[in-house]
């Protein structure tokens, strides 16, 4: 999967998830756009988490050794990205 | 299809009596324990929908990749039992400090690790069950138990706020906290103090491990769709 691949993938999670969980997410939700004011509330975000873990077959919040909080949306996908990379190379 | 309960600490004890009861009330169960007791395999011949996967869950860092595999294999859980627990004894001024920390990462830990990776899938189902095995020692004194009443303290402090955490998406949390029941953790309350607890008891007994199964039971089915973050508990009247 590439990178671009990824990147579609955690979005449309993201609206699944925002939906599931009775969200209204901003529009357009931009790789600037701050986590916290994209309209899915705390629960939500742990919901885009499992969702992704399900899908992707890892969570890298568990595997960090300390705890990390992006702040946006470019943030997250990107930890996710350096996950998939080390995934990827086994 | 089956709804899948997980069960820890299920190799006996009141987890034992979990188990039987949810088989046959028509769930399915995953029993997690370090060992495959005999009494599991037993009623694993009876039982097709009961399944076993070996888990220590000292080891707390394994927790997330055991979550992992359970999803896996099995689906998302439709509820988690947290019923494994350890129940030692003795004056908090004698025990060793590696006790201490042992019972807290086996009694409060654990569960919420399990709490953890496996409130995600009920997340995603917009319903579950979370039940936590309390004790009457979490609200009431007992010589000798000074730790492991803070560990089941402890448990009942996150259920509630676990309960609102998670309610809009339709999960309950709660307790059920047993009095005095005769299993092998109790093993060493004999003589006197056991006749002392029974003759206490408004209705002249112990709860059976059955008793306090019964009331996981209830919490799990459709008619408790409106009890979260409570603590049930099930003691022949002890505590009264």
């Amino acid at each position: 999967m590439t990178k671009t691949d990824l990147h579609h993938q955690i979005r449309n999670c993201l609206q699944q998830v925002a939906e599931l969980a009775n969200c209204q997410l901003i529009e357009p939700v931009t790789d600037d756009t701050v986590l916290l004011q994209s309209g899915l509330d705390s629960l939500g975000f742990a919901m885009l988490v499992a969702q992704l873990e399900e899908e992707l077959g890892f969570d890298p919040f568990s595997e960090m050794e300390i705890a990390v909080y992006p702040r946006t949306f470019a943030e997250f996908v990107s930890i996710y990205q350096q996950y998939q990379l080390k995934y990827a190379g086994g | 299809m089956r709804k899948l309960v997980v069960v820890s600490g299920a190799s006996r004890g009141l987890g034992l009596a979990i188990c039987r009861q949810l088989l046959q009330t028509g769930y399915a169960v995953l029993a997690l324990a370090r060992t495959h007791s005999q009494d599991l395999q037993q009623l694993q011949q009876q039982q097709p929908a009961l399944h076993f996967m070996a888990a220590d869950l000292a080891e707390l860092a394994e927790i997330p990749a055991l979550c992992s595999r359970i999803v896996k294999a099995f689906g998302r859980p439709y509820a988690l039992i947290n019923n494994a627990a350890v129940g030692y004894d003795g004056v908090l001024a004698t025990m060793h400090n590696s006790e201490i920390g042992s019972l807290l990462n086996i009694n409060v830990q654990a569960p919420i690790l399990l709490s953890k990776y496996l409130l995600r899938p009920m997340l995603l189902n917009q319903s579950g069950r979370i039940v936590n095995i309390s004790s009457i020692i979490a609200r009431t004194g007992f010589n000798g138990l000074s730790v492991y009443a803070a560990s089941k303290a402890a448990l009942e402090g996150f259920s509630k706020s676990l309960a609102r955490e998670v309610g809009k998406a339709g999960i309950t949390v709660n307790c059920v906290a047993p009095g005095y029941m005769q299993t092998e953790m109790t093993s060493s309350l004999q003589g006197d103090k056991l006749e002392s607890i029974k003759r206490r008891s408004p209705l002249g007994r112990l709860a059976t491990p059955d008793d306090a199964a019964a009331a996981v039971l209830y919490l799990l089915s459709e008619q408790a769709g409106a009890v979260t973050g409570t603590v049930i508990t099930v003691d022949a009247g002890s505590t009264a």
